[in-house]
């Protein structure tokens, strides 16, 4: 356990243990669009931006991402001082610049004073803020099926060649995920579209409702050894088994003496 | 060996008192809850059979959880989706043979059943006492 010194007032972490979720438990308000417990921090929406400092630095203070710092004994950290917000501001603006119609984007700009941008419109605005969770969330479910392409203004996150990915199984990980809502699926009857690839769904085998699609199913029976039979039925006809099978049991038990 | 949620089928009425009290403790920002725990019919007209989480020994969900959001606690013996990690890909809603992982449409979350962090709501409020909570002598055995 280490020590730190979160705006005064001082606090106990696990060494090794990254800022953002230490500010986080203590309920600071510390924006922060990229981070996801599930995925390593990766620092891309420079949002979660706070000040350390040392007593043995001599003055000399830096400006981190929170997600991507380690805890170490005797920090010391402001995380809202003017220059802090300045930073933020600045962001929000250019976020604004680049995406002016996304709800969550204003909402957070305009909790610190930004309503409009002070920098040019791009020309074709989006949702997207190119922050990278989608890409490494379905790098972390071990499918890899999209990535970030082109470098620089026109970098965007497409599946490979900007064709149908044959690597994603369509579980909509990506989609739910993402903090803008950036990424467009369609799930409607038995046929789920997204990144241009049409999936069909299993269709449970007793009330006929859709369950996951296919390719996910196939996936898990073969990597993760789970009967594929498993997937031809919903949550709900599942439950009523059970309860035929157990009811059968709790039958039998009560004919049978003990 | 760790304390388990005992249903004794022939003790319950099929009342639903462990739903109610499930989805209310279960309930945030003035919602409530998706019960964990389903109290249906077992194909007699006087047998119910509270249909809850068994905490398999090797459970499916587990397995098809490919971002490593549910894990073991120790304490209570129970499987918990820590719902940080969660990415909402609702496999283990799909690969449960109990079907007893579930999607909360108001919270709109995945959720089963943790034990209530080794405290049971359902087990308190069961007025037949059809489902118990205690410390078992033995593991059950399959059929040789």
């Amino acid at each position: 356990m280490v020590t730190l010194r979160i705006n005064g007032k001082l606090v106990r972490a696990k060494e090794g243990e990254m800022l953002l979720p230490v500010l986080q438990r203590e309920k600071i308000d510390i924006p922060s669009l990229c981070h996801h417990k599930a995925v390593e921090p990766y620092g891309g929406c420079r949002l979660c931006m706070v000040e350390i400092t040392k007593q043995e630095w001599s003055g000399r203070q830096n400006m981190v991402t929170s997600c991507l710092y380690p805890a170490e004994d005797g920090l010391i950290i402001q995380t809202h001082t003017t220059a802090l917000i300045e930073l933020r501001r600045t962001i929000l603006d250019l976020y604004l610049a680049r995406c002016p119609d996304t709800p969550e984007i204003q909402k957070l700009a305009a909790q610190y004073g930004v309503f409009q941008t002070s920098y040019e419109q791009v020309a074709k605005p989006d949702d997207c803020i190119l922050c990278g969770l989608c890409t490494r969330i379905c790098d972390r479910m071990g499918f890899g099926a999209i990535s970030a392409v082109n470098r620089g203004h026109k970098r965007e996150i497409a599946p490979p060649l900007k064709n149908a990915p044959p690597d994603c199984v369509g579980c909509l990980a990506c989609a739910l995920n993402c903090p803008t809502k950036h990424i467009q699926y369609t799930d409607c009857g038995f046929t789920r579209e997204i990144w241009g690839r049409k999936f069909e769904l299993l269709a449970d085998k007793q009330t006929g409702r859709p369950t996951i699609t296919r390719e996910f199913a196939d996936y898990l029976s073969t990597h993760r050894d789970i009967p594929r039979d498993y997937f031809e039925q919903n949550d709900e006809s599942h439950r009523k088994e059970t309860a035929l099978i157990l009811g059968k049991i709790a039958v039998w038990n009560r004919e049978v003496p003990q | 060996m760790k304390a388990r949620l005992v249903i004794t089928p022939h003790l319950c009425t099929g009342c639903r008192t462990c739903e109610l009290a499930c989805s209310f403790t279960h309930g945030r920002d003035g919602k409530i809850g998706q019960s964990r725990i389903s109290p249906l019919n077992g194909g007699f007209s006087d047998i119910h059979i509270p249909v809850n989480c068994l905490q398999c020994e090797d459970p499916a969900c587990v397995k098809a959880c490919l971002a490593g959001a549910i894990s073991f606690n120790e304490k209570t013996g129970a499987y918990e989706i820590n719902q940080e990690i969660c990415v909402h890909c609702l496999a283990c809603v799909a690969a449960c043979p109990f079907g007893c992982s579930l999607v909360d449409n108001q919270l709109n979350i995945v959720v089963k059943c943790d034990l209530c962090g080794g405290d049971p709501v359902c087990a308190h409020f069961c007025p037949s006492k059809a489902l118990t909570y205690k410390q078992l002598q033995s593991k059950a055995v399959g059929p040789k």
